[in-house]
């Protein structure tokens, strides 16, 4: 719109000021709980606990240090390696199940039957993790847990201490974040394979090529580039992962399932080192950063556009 | 019209695939429900040990009764109840309120005020930072400190201003001729056009709301500002809670019936909800 006469001008400008006022909130949030905190990261370069009577006090990279060489490098090199180990292959697992799920619910010929698996596959993801973590204790306990007087039945001695044994945490929690979120991860998918247009399946049918030819040579390529977004999206994030390990783990399975979201809690939070602490996520903030901007150069590279 | 061509189709291969198939699309079915099935039938049964069954042997609401009737379990209700409908309500006035200006296509300084809440999305200063800053503002230990941090929700506010953008241009356009204030336009068209999107939106901060669980470790210490969450974390994970008077007698029980509670509002509301939920993650998607 032009602005003709300096009434036009005082209106936009008197309009635009309650578009300001109306963002007000939205900004004062951000700032308190984002951006204070953000100010915040400064600890990581302190010696500062909860018990320090002075406040935080200047140490340079001491705490890095610490981390990567010095007294904490086992436990953090351990919470690195699992980090990336258990959210790649969760990462991995989710594609290729999600993947193959959306294909499988979609040759379902049967709408009724195909949304109400849909519906049941979706429920988990409404559930916190502890509650899912919870039904799970339960089922996989020892003492008169499901999993266990199942293989009393067959014959089974000894119960098996699921949650923790050092061996099976590992599977089990792959498993419990697959059951809980594969049916959630389908629906991209779903909703990419209803762009598909019937006429090339027609034109299949034509030249011979049968169903499961069908599904390799038309739908699946039509799925690569949502895989391919979504994958990349969820690469960012690969170092986040918390509160599905928080709930599952315990003392015992700390080598297999410390990562390094749940050892800055308790080196920060329940230790009280502050500035150790916030050295960790400084680290793994920084990561992630480096994760995401070049999982989108690459991205750029291939397909021409940014996802971010 | 697949479905056509695969009626006609009665070829051996294709009848053993939708065999095959129909028999995996069972059992993924058993999978998902068998846990939850077994923790529903165990939260009615008083039976001592439970063993393979299925259905309750000696069948009670007893359970469910001391959730409702013990202070300890009752109380962590309430704090759920409360925190999700203040956070929802507040969480749906930020995002409505901040998707509204980001959508306004000639506001000054409205890229400035993109980037500076989108950059939250992606750095934060920590669990540590976090914690002083709310620490020096008096919020630790109050449920402010689990309510306030989270109403501001920029995946939410990107899937609103998504959605308000498909809002035809016109409508607006001829408001503002009448004089409307940008104000009465958010009112008066802005909210009424937008239920689908503020249903689940509205959805995603309850879910947020009721399943928030790290916050009360961090934030809060007294324990009667637990909610349901970390009281049920208390109960099933740990074995200290067995002295309530609550848990005396049929402590599996109750365990069992507090998973059921803790997940009972979202399997009531979820069938009619469900479109919503899918139709807002496919909008956020498609957008991106």
């Amino acid at each position: 719109m032009a602005l003709k006469t300096y009434r036009d001008l005082g209106k936009k400008l008197s309009n635009d000021l309650v578009y300001y006022i109306m963002f007000l909130p939205v900004l004062v949030f951000a700032l308190v709980f984002s951006y204070a905190p953000m100010a915040g990261v400064f600890l990581s370069f302190t010696k500062f606990k909860s018990t320090s009577p002075d406040g935080p006090e200047f140490i340079g990279f001491d705490n890095f240090e610490n981390l990567f060489v010095g007294i904490k490098s086992d436990l953090f090199w351990t919470s690195f390696g699992n980090t990336i180990f258990l959210s790649l292959t969760n990462l991995i697992l989710a594609t290729v199940l999600s993947v193959v799920i959306a294909l499988l619910l979609n040759e379902l010929v049967s709408r009724k039957g195909r949304s109400f698996i849909q519906t049941v596959i979706y429920l988990p993801h409404f559930m916190s993790w502890v509650v899912v973590a919870s039904i799970f204790t339960i089922v996989l306990s020892p003492s008169d847990g499901l999993i266990n007087n199942i293989m009393k039945f067959f014959g089974a001695k000894d119960p098996i201490y699921f949650l923790a044994d050092e061996d099976w945490w590992t599977p089990i929690y792959l498993f419990i974040n697959r059951w809980k979120e594969t049916g959630w991860g389908t629906i991209i998918y779903l909703a990419a394979l209803t762009t598909i247009s019937p006429e090339q399946y027609e034109a299949a049918e034509v030249d011979g090529a049968g169903r499961f030819r069908q599904m390799l040579v038309i739908t699946l390529p039509a799925l690569y580039t949502t895989i391919f977004i979504v994958f990349i999206l969820n690469l960012g994030k690969v170092l986040n992962i918390f509160e599905s390990v928080f709930v599952l783990q315990n003392p015992l399975v700390y080598d297999k399932s410390d990562v390094l979201t749940t050892f800055a809690y308790r080196v920060g939070v329940k230790d009280g080192n502050y500035g150790l602490g916030t050295a960790i996520d400084l680290f793994k903030s920084f990561m992630g950063l480096v994760l995401v901007l070049t999982t989108d150069a690459i991205n750029r590279r291939i397909r021409g556009s940014s996802v971010l | 019209m697949r479905e056509v061509f695969s009626l006609r189709q009665g070829r051996a291969p294709r009848t053993l695939f939708r065999i095959f198939n129909f028999t995996l699309m069972i059992g993924l079915l058993v999978l998902m429900f068998i846990p939850i099935v077994k923790v529903f039938s165990d939260s009615l049964d008083l039976s001592t040990t439970y063993g393979l069954t299925f259905w309750p042997k000696n069948f009670s609401l007893e359970a469910y009764k001391s959730i409702f009737t013990n202070k300890s379990l009752f109380m962590p209700l309430l704090v759920s109840f409360g925190t999700t409908i203040a956070g929802t309500g507040l969480g749906l006035l930020l995002t409505t309120l901040g998707a509204y200006v980001l959508r306004k296509r000639n506001l000054v300084g409205r890229g400035f005020l993109s980037k500076f809440i989108f950059i939250t999305m992606i750095f934060n200063g920590g669990i540590i930072p976090t914690f002083l800053v709310l620490k020096v503002i008096g919020m630790t230990n109050t449920l402010w400190a689990v309510i306030l941090p989270s109403a501001l929700n920029v995946f939410n506010l990107i899937l609103m201003r998504n959605f308000f953008e498909q809002i035809p241009e016109s409508l607006f356009e001829s408001a503002e001729m009448d004089g409307a204030s940008p104000l009465h336009v958010f009112l008066v068209i802005v909210i009424p056009l937008s239920q689908a999107a503020l249903a689940s939106i509205g959805l995603f901060f309850a879910v947020q709301y009721w399943n928030e669980f790290f916050q009360y470790v961090i934030y809060i210490s007294s324990t009667e500002l637990y909610n349901f969450q970390i009281k049920l974390r208390e109960l099933v994970l740990s074995d200290q809670n067995m002295n309530d008077p609550a848990l005396v007698g049929f402590g599996n029980t109750v365990k069992n019936a507090a998973v059921v509670v803790a997940m009972l509002p979202f399997f009531v509301l979820y069938p009619f909800v469900q479109k919503y939920f899918t139709a807002g993650v496919t909008m956020g998607a498609v957008k991106e």
